[in-house]
C-alpha cells in the first residue's frame, strides 16, 4: 500500500500526484514527460525539493509538514532506473552485491537474485559490455539483492519496440510471483501494463489522468499517450510434449494455442507477445485461413485515435486488442457485442526473453 | 655525483614527498566540494585557491613569513605547541604545498565532475550513506584525475624556488633544495656543478610528467569504452 501525496516543481508543470495505491503491482503509464521518471525518483528520496507525504507500506519516507525527509539510503527502496545506472568501475557481481547485507542471507540473497535474472553467466564482465537489456537485469538484480519493501522500475521507452530481447517484463513476472515484492513499473505497453499489475495510474502532465484497473487503464491511455503500445501479453506455460505437427503448444489458463516450434526450446513458463497488427477481425466464420489460431470471440469496446481503431475483443477468456484502420472498422460494423472471430497465425506468438 | 648532491636530492625529494602527502587530502576533500557544492561563494572560493599559481611565489612567501613568523597568526599557534617551522625544512614543505596546492584541486574537481551525479545518487538508494557512496564510487572513478593531478603537484613541489628561499632560506644542508642549490652555484660560478644537478632534476622531472600522461591516456581510452 503507497499513499502519496507529492508536489515537485518541474521545468515545464508541477508534478502533483495525489493517489492511494493498494495493489502489490503497479503499472504507471502514461506519455513521455508527463512525470513518471520524477514521481519514482520522489518516492526513492533522489528529490529534495520534493514535498508533501509519501507513506510505504506503512512506513513514512516523507512528510514535509513534519519536516521529515527520510534519506534514500535508509527507505528501502529498488530504484531501476531507464539507463540502469550501473556503476561502471564494478563487475556484475560487484554491482549485484552493492547494497547486499553481509553473511550467509546476504550470500543466498545474492544467489536468487542472479538466479532469476538469469545473469550467472555475466558475472564476471563490466557494464560497458553489457546489452541493454542485460543491464536492465542487472541492475534489477541489485534492487532485489538489498530487500526493498518496494522496487521501482522504469522501463526505457526504446525498448518497448524490442519485441524479444532485453524486456524485462517475463523477469517482472518472476520477482511478483516467486518473491511478492511490491512493484511501480512503468512501461509505454499498455498490454503488458496489463499482465503484470492489476492496477494503474495513468499520468498526463504531472497529474493523475486515470487511478484504477488497469483493464480501465488502457482507454485512457489510448487517448492520453501516442507512443504506447498494446501488445497481446500471454503469460503461460509452454507445453513441449504435445507437439501439433510442426507448432508448440502455449497454455494459458484453459486456452491453448499453436506457437512456433523453435519457441519450444525451453518448455515451461513462458510470455509471448502478439501486437495488435498482427490480429486478424472477422465477422463471419473462418475457414480455410492458414493461421493456426483461430477462435470465436465478442467485441468489448471500440477506441478511435487517428485513423486508428482500436478493437478490445474478449476471447477465450482473455481479452485481446486488435488495431484496424479506421475504414476497416466501420465497414465491418465493429460495435460492443458483435460476434466476430480472431485469428492469429502462430509466428505472429514472439516470444519475450 | 657527489655525496653533497645526493643530500641534495634526498632533501628535495623529502620536502616534495611530505608537501604532496599534506595536501593530497586536503586537495581531494576541496575538489570534492567545488565540484559537488553549487554555492555562491564558489567562484571566489576557486579564485583564491588559484592565487598560489599566477601570484609571484616570492610574494606568496613573503605573505607565508608573515604568517609564519613568531609574532604572526600562524606562528603564535605554532609556537605554543613548540614547534619552530621558519628557516627549517618544514617550512619548505609549507611553501611548496601551498605552490602545488591549485595543481592538484583542478584536476581532481574536474574528475569528481565528469562523474554522473546519478550514480552517486543510485548509491545512496542503494543503502550507502553519502561518507561511503565517496568512499565506494566516487574515489574509484575519480582516482585517475586525482593521480594525474598528485604527480602534477609533485612535479610543482620539486622545483619550487620563490616561496621556498623566502621561508626557509637557502641554508646548504637543511633547507637547501635542488632549485636552490642551483641558482647558488651559478651565483658562485660552479656551473658544471650546477650542470649536474640540472640534469637530475630533468630526469625526476621527465619520469613523472610521463607518469601523468600515462595516467590521463589510460583514462581516456577507458571513458571511450
Amino acid at each position: 500500500m503507497i499513499d502519496l501525496d507529492v508536489s515537485l516543481p518541474l521545468a515545464r508543470f508541477p508534478l502533483r500526484i495525489e493517489t492511494t495505491l493498494s495493489g502489490q503491482a503497479v503499472a504507471v503509464l502514461g506519455p513521455s514527460g508527463a512525470g513518471k521518471t520524477s514521481l519514482l525518483e520522489c518516492i526513492a528520496g533522489l528529490r529534495r525539493k520534493a514535498s508533501g507525504r509519501i507513506v510505504v507500506s506503512g512506513t513514512t519516507v516523507m512528510d514535509s509538514g513534519r519536516r521529515m525527509f527520510l534519506p534514500a539510503e535508509r527507505r528501502r527502496i529498488g530504484y531501476v532506473p531507464q539507463d540502469a545506472l550501473l556503476f561502471p568501475h564494478l563487475t556484475v557481481e560487484d554491482n549485484v552485491r552493492f547494497g547486499m547485507r553481509r553473511g550467509a542471507a546476504g550470500e543466498s540473497l545474492y544467489r536468487e537474485s542472479v538466479a532469476i535474472l538469469e545473469i550467472g553467466d555475466l558475472t564476471q564482465r563490466y557494464p560497458a559490455t553489457l546489452s541493454g537489456g542485460e543491464r536492465q537485469r542487472v541492475a534489477l538484480a541489485r534492487a532485489i539483492a538489498t530487500e526493498p519493501r518496494l522496487l521501482l522500475l522504469d522501463e526505457p521507452l526504446a525498448a518497448v519496440d524490442q519485441q524479444l530481447k532485453g524486456r524485462i517484463l517475463p523477469y517482472l513476472l518472476r520477482i511478483r510471483d516467486e518473491l511478492r515484492i511490491p512493484f511501480l513499473y512503468v512501461t509505454h505497453n499498455a498490454g503488458e501494463a496489463r499482465t503484470v499489475a492489476k492496477e494503474a495510474i495513468v499520468l498526463r502532465e504531472g497529474g493523475v489522468a486515470f487511478a484504477g484497473p488497469s483493464d480501465e487503464a488502457l482507454r485512457s491511455v489510448t487517448v492520453i499517450d501516442p507512443e504506447a503500445r498494446f501488445d497481446n501479453v500471454l503469460a503461460g506455460v509452454l507445453d513441449a510434449e504435445t507437439a501439433l505437427g510442426e507448432t508448440a503448444s502455449l497454455r494459458v489458463g484453459s486456452a491453448v494455442f499453436a506457437v512456433p516450434a523453435e519457441e519450444a526450446q525451453a518448455p515451461g513458463r513462458a510470455v509471448f507477445a502478439v501486437a495488435p497488427e498482427d490480429v486478424l477481425v472477422s465477422t463471419k466464420p473462418l475457414s480455410g485461413v492458414s493461421a493456426r489460431n483461430v477462435r470465436p470471440g465478442a467485441v468489448i469496446s471500440r477506441e478511435v485515435s487517428g485513423a486508428t481503431a482500436w478493437i478490445r475483443i474478449g476471447s477465450v477468456g482473455l481479452e485481446w486488442t486488435a488495431r484496424l484502420t479506421l475504414a476497416a472498422a466501420d465497414e465491418l460494423e465493429l460495435l460492443p457485442g458483435s460476434p466476430v472471430w480472431i485469428a492469429v497465425k502462430s509466428h505472429a506468438f514472439r516470444r519475450l526473453r | 655525483m657527489t655525496p653533497n648532491d645526493v643530500s641534495i636530492l634526498f632533501l628535495t625529494l623529502r620536502v616534495a614527498l611530505c608537501a604532496t602527502l599534506v595536501i593530497l587530502p586536503l586537495g581531494v576533500g576541496a575538489g570534492w566540494l567545488l565540484a559537488r557544492r553549487a554555492g555562491g561563494f564558489r567562484p571566489l572560493v576557486e579564485t583564491v585557491l588559484s592565487l598560489p599559481l599566477v601570484l609571484p611565489p616570492t610574494a606568496v612567501g613573503l605573505l607565508l613569513l608573515q604568517a609564519l613568523r613568531p609574532r604572526g597568526m600562524a606562528g603564535r599557534l605554532l609556537d605554543s605547541v613548540g614547534i619552530e617551522l621558519l628557516f627549517t625544512w618544514k617550512a619548505a614543505v609549507v611553501a611548496t604545498a601551498v605552490m602545488s596546492f591549485p595543481l592538484l584541486v583542478r584536476p581532481a574537481r574536474t574528475a569528481f565532475e565528469e562523474i554522473d551525479p546519478r550514480l552517486l545518487a543510485m548509491g545512496r538508494s542503494l543503502g550507502s550513506s553519502p561518507v561511503r557512496v565517496f568512499g565506494r564510487v566516487a574515489l574509484p572513478l575519480a582516482w585517475r584525475g586525482i593521480l594525474a593531478g598528485t604527480l602534477l603537484a609533485f612535479c610543482r613541489a620539486l622545483g619550487e624556488f620563490g616561496a621556498t628561499i623566502l621561508v626557509a632560506g637557502n641554508i646548504p644542508g637543511r633547507t637547501q633544495t635542488l632549485s636552490l642549490a642551483i641558482f647558488q652555484r651559478t651565483q658562485v660560478g660552479q656551473d658544471q656543478a650546477a650542470m649536474r644537478l640540472v640534469a637530475l632534476t630533468v630526469v625526476i622531472a621527465f619520469v613523472t610528467v610521463l607518469a601523468s600522461e600515462l595516467v590521463a591516456r589510460r583514462r581516456s581510452q577507458r571513458t571511450a569504452v
